[in-house]
C-alpha cells in the first residue's frame, strides 16, 4: 500500500543513481517520519499489553542492577557510592540504549519483511521505527538517572547542554550501526548471533561497571581504541559534571561521518535487494 | 474537480529473483525440466529465477485487468513490481495514481493488539493519518459487523471474524491503482455478499484495476482485458471477449 501518486521504478544501474534512489528513500521516510513513530510506538504498547508496569519492568530491573553493582562494585573498587552508583546508573541507562538498538537492528527487516514485500514504503522508515522504539523505552529508563542525580546531590552540577550533545551524538552513530546491521542480518542469519556477542564483549571492556580512571596507562588502548566508550563517555561525562576529553568529539564526528558514508554505500548497493534477502 | 492522470506502464520488465542459501547446482539439476514456475538460471555465479521478462504493459484510466497464468507463472510479483515493492532488474515500471495493493489481508494484523488497534495501525500503513482514520473508524466498524468485539485483542477472534477484520480495515482506503490478488472472498454467505458490494464499489472509484485470478467467470464479469503469464512471459493484452482463444493458445 502506498499513498504515490507517481512512482517510477527502473532496472538502470550506476553509483550515481543508486545513490540518488538511496537519497530518496531516506527523504521520503523523513516526510513519514510519524509512520515510524507510530510503528514504534506500536511495538512498545504491543510487547507490554497486559502488564501493570509496562516498560518500567525493565526500568526497574536495571534499577536493581544500578543498586547491586553500584553498592557491591563501589565497595570493591573503594569509591563512595555517591560516586560510583551515579556512574553505573547513567552508564548502565545509556550504554544500554546503545547495545539495545543495535541487537534489535539485526530483525529490523526480517520482522518487516511482510511489509516490505508488499508495499513500496521508504526501507529508511523501518530503521527509523528501531531506532525511536528505543528510544520510548529509554524515556522511561532516564527516571533512574534522574533519581540518582538528585540522590547524590549531583542535579545542580550537570551539564544538560553538553549531555544533550553527546547524545546527539549518541543517537546518530547508534543509527548507522543499527542499519548496517539490519542490512547485512538480512542477508547473513549468522549475523544477529556475532552481534550480540560484540556487544556483550563491548559491555564488558567499556567502563560501564567499573571507573575508567582505574585503568592502568598500559591499557588505556582498551578505551582509546574503544568506540562505545567514546559514545558514552560524552553523554555520562557531563552528566556526572566531568569534562569530556576534547578528542572524544573528534572521534565521535568521525565515526558518524564514516559510519554513516559505510552505511549509505551499503544502503545504495543492497537496496533493490534487501526485499529479496527475506 | 479534474481527476489526476492514472495509468500503469511497464516497459521491458524483467524481474529475477536472487534465491540465496540453495545448493544451486542440485536444485538445478532437480527443477530445470519442470513447467511451473519461473526459469532458474545462473547470473553472475548465483541462482537465480527470472520471474518476469520483457513484459511491457500499458493500462489507461477504465482498464480492468485480469492475470491469468499457472501457479508461480508471475502474476503476483507483477503485482508485487506494480506496488513498489519490487524494483525492476531491467527495465522501468511506472504508476500514476494513488496505488493500494491487496496482496495480502493479514498484513500488519498484530494479534495481542484490538481490533480497533489493528484498524489504525492497518490504516497507518495505508498512508492515512490519524485524523483521517478517526474519521473512517465508525464507517470500518459498522461494516465489520463485530461491535464491542473491536475492543478485545484478534487473539480472541475466531477466523472468520479476523478475516472480517482485516477486510474492513484493508478496503477502507482510496485507490486509482487497485492491486488483487485474487478475489477476496471471506466470511459467511452474508458476510461475502457485504464484501462483494464493498469490493465492487472499490473497484469502480478506482481507476485502474490489476486482478490476478484463477476463477474466469470471475474474471469475465470484473475485467475487460485479460494478460496471460506463463514462466514471466506475458502474452498480449488481449480483450476479456477473447479469453478463451488466449487459453487455447
Amino acid at each position: 500500500m502506498d499513498t504515490a501518486t507517481h512512482m517510477l521504478r527502473t532496472g538502470r544501474r550506476g553509483a550515481l543513481l543508486e545513490a540518488q534512489m538511496a537519497l530518496r528513500d531516506l527523504r521520503a521516510s523523513g516526510e513519514r517520519i510519524d509512520l515510524a513513530w507510530s510503528l514504534a510506538w506500536h511495538d512498545v504498547v504491543s510487547r507490554y499489553r497486559g502488564s501493570i508496569l509496562g516498560p518500567f519492568w525493565i526500568t526497574l530491573s536495571m534499577g536493581v542492577m544500578v543498586l547491586g553493582i553500584g553498592l557491591l562494585w563501589g565497595g570493591l573498587f573503594r569509591v563512595p557510592a555517591h560516586q560510583f552508583v551515579p556512574m553505573v546508573a547513567v552508564g548502565i541507562v545509556f550504554f544500554g540504549m546503545v547495545t539495545m538498538t543495535i541487537n534489535e537492528g539485526c530483525e529490523t527487516f526480517v520482522q518487516a519483511a511482510g511489509m516490505l514485500s508488499q508495499t513500496s514504503l521508504p526501507i529508511f522508515t523501518f530503521v527509523w521505527r528501531t531506532v525511536l522504539r528505543n528510544l520510548i523505552n529509554l524515556g522511561h529508563h532516564i527516571v533512574i538517572v534522574a533519581a540518582v542525580l538528585v540522590w547524590a546531590g549531583l542535579w545542580g552540577h550537570a551539564n544538560y547542554l553538553g549531555a544533550a550533545l553527546g547524545f546527539v551524538f549518541l543517537v546518530v552513530n547508534v543509527a548507522w550501526a543499527s542499519m548496517s546491521v539490519a542490512i547485512i542480518s538480512a542477508r547473513f542469519r549468522d549475523i544477529p548471533q556475532a552481534v550480540a556477542s560484540i556487544t556483550q564483549a563491548a559491555a564488558i571492556m567499556t567502563p560501564v561497571y567499573w571507573p575508567a580512571d582505574r585503568i592502568p596507562p598500559s591499557y588505556r588502548w582498551v578505551l582509546d581504541f574503544n568506540p562505545f566508550y567514546h559514545v558514552l563517555d560524552a553523554v555520562r561525562a557531563p552528566l556526572l559534571g566531568e569534562a569530556v576529553a576534547p578528542h572524544t568529539y573528534g572521534v565521535l564526528a568521525g565515526m558518524a561521518a564514516g559510519g554513516w558514508a559505510l552505511t549509505f554505500w551499503l544502503f545504495a548497493r543492497t537496496r533493490r535487494k534487501i526485499v529479496h534477502y527475506l | 474537480m479534474k481527476a489526476p492522470p492514472v495509468s500503469i506502464s511497464c516497459r521491458d520488465l524483467t524481474l529475477r529473483f536472487p534465491v540465496y542459501g540453495v545448493d544451486a547446482k542440485s536444485l538445478k539439476k532437480h527443477l530445470a525440466k519442470i513447467t511451473i514456475g519461473g526459469r532458474l538460471g545462473q547470473h553472475h555465479g548465483a541462482t537465480e529465477v527470472t520471474a518476469l521478462s520483457n513484459l511491457s504493459l500499458e493500462l489507461k484510466a477504465g482498464d480492468r485487468l485480469g492475470l491469468i497464468g499457472h501457479n508461480g507463472s508471475g502474476k503476483t510479483t507483477l503485482l508485487r513490481a506494480l506496488s513498489g515493492a519490487y524494483e525492476p532488474d531491467e527495465g522501468a515500471v511506472e504508476v500514476e495514481g494513488h496505488i493500494a495493493a491487496l496482496l495480502d489481508l493479514n498484513l500488519g494484523i498484530d494479534p495481542t493488539a484490538t481490533g480497533y488497534d489493528n484498524i489504525r495501525l492497518r490504516g497507518r500503513i495505508a498512508g492515512l493519518t490519524m485524523r483521517q482514520i478517526d474519521e473512517r473508524m465508525d464507517e470500518i466498524a459498522e461494516f465489520s459487523g463485530l461491535g464491542p468485539f473491536l475492543a478485545m485483542p484478534v487473539k480472541t477472534y475466531s477466523a472468520g471474524m479476523q478475516a472480517r477484520l482485516a477486510f474492513a480495515a484493508a478496503t477502507a482506503v482510496e485507490a486509482d491503482v487497485l492491486l488483487m490478488d485474487e478475489w477476496i472472498a471471506v466470511g459467511d454467505a452474508e458476510f461475502q455478499k457485504l464484501a462483494h458490494r464493498r469490493l465492487l464499489n472499490l473497484v469502480e472509484r478506482a481507476g485502474i484495476l490489476v486482478l490476478a485470478s484463477h476463477d474466469l467467470d470471475l474474471l469475465r464479469l470484473y475485467c475487460n482485458k485479460v494478460m496471460r503469464l506463463d514462466g514471466g512471459i506475458a502474452s498480449p493484452v488481449t480483450d476479456i471477449r477473447k479469453l478463451d482463444d488466449l487459453l487455447a493458445a
